[in-house]
């Protein structure tokens, strides 16, 4: 946190306070955005490792006659059907909700990067294969693609997790073959070839390293939808099953409420929505960093 | 949707609703009214319902049996006899019917000049043509099947007269063919296969099916030749709808937000909040009708373990606290129920101090069982196995509210120390988990006219599947002196007797701890105010829309 915070004051240092600065964009290292996003995604992390810090209650706790109570100090989100406290099962659904967001990326990175490397190492045969493979899976919209998963191996958190996971790494794989395609052209690769080293050594000294930089920033952008789908599944009864603390699960008790209890279905939403969200301006930030280094 | 140029009859639209209840329907929310003179039905328009049950697969109630093909059925099949609001059982597609001084014959004489849709004439010939498609196996029907247990042949008296010979006296054979699985349909499109009659079943009802897009709607339009209306309808002669179309949403915020933006004029299923919502509105009336049969309970599998020990059925019944669950979360809108039995059933007998919510007597009783230990978690453990209640639930039929009880019960049940597993599902896998006996409890709804639904679901026979592979006795109760009593219930005809072998049974199934009683088993349909003469039929409480309009 503190780190973050040191960086961020930074940012708003009398120094940058110079516009004319040629200098400015350089040390104005982190906007409002980042800052905010940053903040919310250290909260999300404390939350997932720790959640008694954030919410001391039990997420499952049942207080039937406080049932349907609006937010209040003493329920900062309100309660739900079964008198549960929302803040606390929201507190507590993080954890597995980035858990699940982090999992399916990793898992479409990793599929994707297989993929891709095929593609991009093997020669045309094998590019053009995995090219119409890869053409194939991208006809079924991702989401079809994880419930025609969920369909054969069963709904589950695990199953889910691994469905985001395959739904993601057709378009991670194409961009890692595109990445891979444009370094090996490079010089440096050509020199290397040149210099009579193995294509393997040539793979993993020279092209990977190069290929993973933007692998990073495209998982940090990846954990925002993949947290957005799985919480989709789990809206639709494939994924967590209730009363278990996770947000689309919330979300989808809340829907049958949604006339005369707002609170059941916004603060799960809010918070599906803010985590993609700050996700979403991390990576951003990242990339352009990246992009400009 | 609906019929235009009607908007500004406000006054016999009320008028209308007096005349409802005067018929002994009970339609909340009316206001005051004028004479009721001046009520005169409009005929014409279009009834959009929305069901919140499951879409039914073969729309014939005789195969399988169901709930949700009941509902639909109504409105195209009709039974050879209905009950009335008293509980009278009443004339329908039979005029009049005898029992043999035995017990064991009973004549059925049928209404005069009925015909099915398709022309085939009602006679004896067409009852004798439905009792066998219920009987053979091939139909693979449950509800009807179980229904006609004692019925051995049919035979043809005479043109318009059928006898039913019985294997032993059944004192519950009138309530039993007064329900929608034992309505009569078209011999002529029995004769065809199954799945088309499944598509397009052919009855005598005011309305007939004329398509049905799966997943969508089944359009029904009106008969222009009914002529056999229930004894106690209001009026006689065709409907005055031209046509319904029963659509399926499932979820129930959509269709009650379907009710309230015109889209839908009833929805059934209705969510306890909307209904409180719905009786503070001026647009939109309430229909409460509590289902006859089983009231809403949970059913404890006492054919396996843990629950085939009745010290730990005890313990659990005794850990689960339902009084403050149907408290918060059906706000008025259901009682708690301590019966096996609903409570428009005159029979039902009630325990309330077997149910009472009491977690310390809960855990001595774990503790004489044998499950002493806890494990890190704090569940129950003996003999190195962790005490588990594997629950299966229908998402099809259990309302979300009832999917809260259940998440409510295994909150409780879990200070106690129980593991209570839900797993929700769609029927489907619902009644293949039943049927692979993989559940430790269950709540299925059971409907039934009459205390008979008694033996369905507590006599040991109900533990062998009925042909569609479906068996009511979930909780497994296999009890000879249960037994004895309700094949005796079944048979004796003195009213008194009866009642007194009834009240034994249901005594002593509340005392071995098989179920725990939760709520009635209610119909709540929402209706809007354009929609008048709608009611509930008190057979089994479906909807009947054959005196209905819309102003």
């Amino acid at each position: 946190m503190s780190d973050l915070e040191i960086q961020a004051g930074l940012g708003r240092s009398p120094r940058t306070g110079a516009p004319q600065s040629p200098r400015a964009p350089r040390i104005r290292r982190f906007g409002v955005a980042e800052v905010l996003a940053g903040l919310f995604a250290l909260f999300l992390v404390t939350a997932a490792l720790f959640p008694a810090l954030v919410a001391p209650g039990d997420p499952l706790g049942i207080d039937p006659l406080s049932a349907f109570q609006t937010p209040s100090p003493a329920h900062w989100f309100g309660t739900d059907e079964s008198g549960r406290d929302i803040y606390t099962r929201v507190s507590h659904g993080t954890g597995s909700s980035l858990l699940i967001g982090t999992l399916a990326t990793v898992i479409g990175l990793g599929l994707g990067l297989v993929l891709g490397t095929l593609a991009g190492m093997l020669g045309p045969v094998v590019d053009f294969t995995v090219n119409r493979f890869l053409e194939v899976l991208f006809a079924f919209p991702g989401l079809l693609l994880a419930l025609l998963f969920i369909l054969i191996f069963g709904p589950g958190v695990a199953t889910a997790t691994i469905a985001v996971g395959l739904a993601t790494a057709p378009g991670y794989a194409r961009i890692i073959r595109g990445q891979l395609l444009s370094v090996r052209s490079s010089a440096f690769v050509e020199a290397a070839t040149v210099l009579g080293r193995s294509p393997v050594q040539i793979l993993m000294r020279h092209i990977l390293p190069n290929t993973l930089a933007p692998l990073f920033v495209l998982g940090t952008l990846g954990i925002g939808q993949a947290i957005v789908w799985a919480s989709a599944l789990s809206y639709l009864g494939l994924g967590s099953a209730p009363p278990a603390a996770e947000w689309g699960a919330m979300l989808s008790a809340g829907r049958t409420y949604i006339g005369s209890a707002w609170w059941m279905s916004f603060f799960p939403g809010l918070f599906i929505v803010l985590t993609a969200v700050s996700a979403t301006a991390l990576g951003r930030g990242i990339e352009r960093r990246v992009r400009r280094a | 949707m609906h019929t235009s140029g009607y908007t500004h009859r406000t006054a016999r639209t009320l008028t209308g609703l007096v005349g409802l209840a005067a018929t002994g329907i009970l339609l909340t929310g009316c206001a005051t009214a004028e004479s009721p003179e001046a009520t005169r039905p409009l005929t014409g328009g279009t009834l959009t319902y929305a069901s919140g049950d499951a879409e039914p697969t073969c729309l014939d109630p005789h195969v399988g049996g169901n709930y949700p093909q009941a509902l639909v059925s109504t409105q195209y099949l009709e039974s050879l006899v209905s009950r009335n609001a008293d509980g009278e059982i009443i004339p329908w597609l039979a005029d009049s019917w005898t029992e043999s001084a035995d017990g064991l014959a009973w004549d059925f004489t049928l209404a005069a000049g009925v015909s099915f849709t398709d022309g085939t004439p009602l006679d004896a010939a067409a009852v004798q043509a439905n009792i066998a498609h219920i009987q053979d196996p091939e139909t693979a029907s449950s509800t009807g099947y179980l229904a006609l247990g004692k019925v051995t042949g049919t035979d043809a008296v005479s043109t318009n007269v059928v006898r039913l010979t019985l294997s032993e006296p059944d004192s519950a054979l009138l309530e039993s063919l007064s329900q929608p699985w034992l309505a009569i349909e078209s011999p002529t499109a029995l004769a065809r296969s199954q799945d088309e009659n499944c598509a397009s079943p052919v009855g005598t009802g005011p309305f007939q099916v004329e398509k049905w897009v799966q997943q969508e709607s089944i359009t029904l339009v009106r008969n222009e030749k009914y002529n056999s209306p229930p004894a106690d309808a209001a009026h006689t002669g065709p409907a005055y709808l031209d046509s319904i179309v029963w659509r399926f949403i499932p979820d129930s915020a959509s269709r009650y937000a379907a009710l309230q933006s015109g889209d839908a004029d009833v929805i059934d299923n209705a969510q306890p909040d909307t209904i409180v919502q719905a009786e503070k509105s001026d647009t939109i009336v309430h229909l409460d009708a509590p289902r006859p049969g089983a009231s809403n309970r949970i059913e404890l599998n006492s054919g396996r373990a843990p629950f085939n020990d009745p010290l730990v059925r005890e313990a659990f019944i005794r850990s689960a606290n339902v009084d403050d669950a149907v408290t918060s979360l059906f706000r008025g809108t259901a009682e708690r129920s301590y019966s096996a039995l609903s409570s428009v059933e005159p029979l039902a007998v009630s325990g309330p101090d077997l149910f009472a919510y009491d977690p310390e007597a809960a855990s001595d009783l774990l503790d004489s069982a044998g499950w002493t230990e806890r494990d890190s978690n704090g569940y129950r453990v003996k003999d190195g196995e962790r005490l588990t209640v594997d629950f299966p639930v229908s998402t099809n039929q259990s309302i979300p509210a009832e999917q809260s009880l259940f998440e409510q019960i295994q909150a409780t049940a879990k200070k106690t120390g129980f593991e209570v597993l839900l797993s929700p599902m769609d029927l489907s896998s619902w009644y293949t988990a039943l049927g692979e006996n993989d559940y430790d409890a269950v709540s299925a709804p059971y409907t039934k006219v009459g205390p008979d639904v008694l033996r369905i679901l507590f006599h040991s026979d109900g533990i062998t599947p009925a042909p569609s592979g479906y068996f009511a006795n979930h909780a497994q109760v296999n009890d000879p002196a249960i037994d004895a009593l309700l094949t005796q219930a079944g048979q004796v005809t003195d009213a008194d007797e009866r009642a007194a072998l009834y009240a034994d049974a249901q005594s002593q199934v509340l005392a071995g701890f098989y179920i725990l009683p939760l709520f009635d088993q209610q119909n709540h349909y929402l209706l809007g105010t354009d929609v008048v003469g709608a009611r509930a039929l008190p057979t089994v409480s479906t909807p009947t829309f054959y005196d209905a309009w819309l102003k």
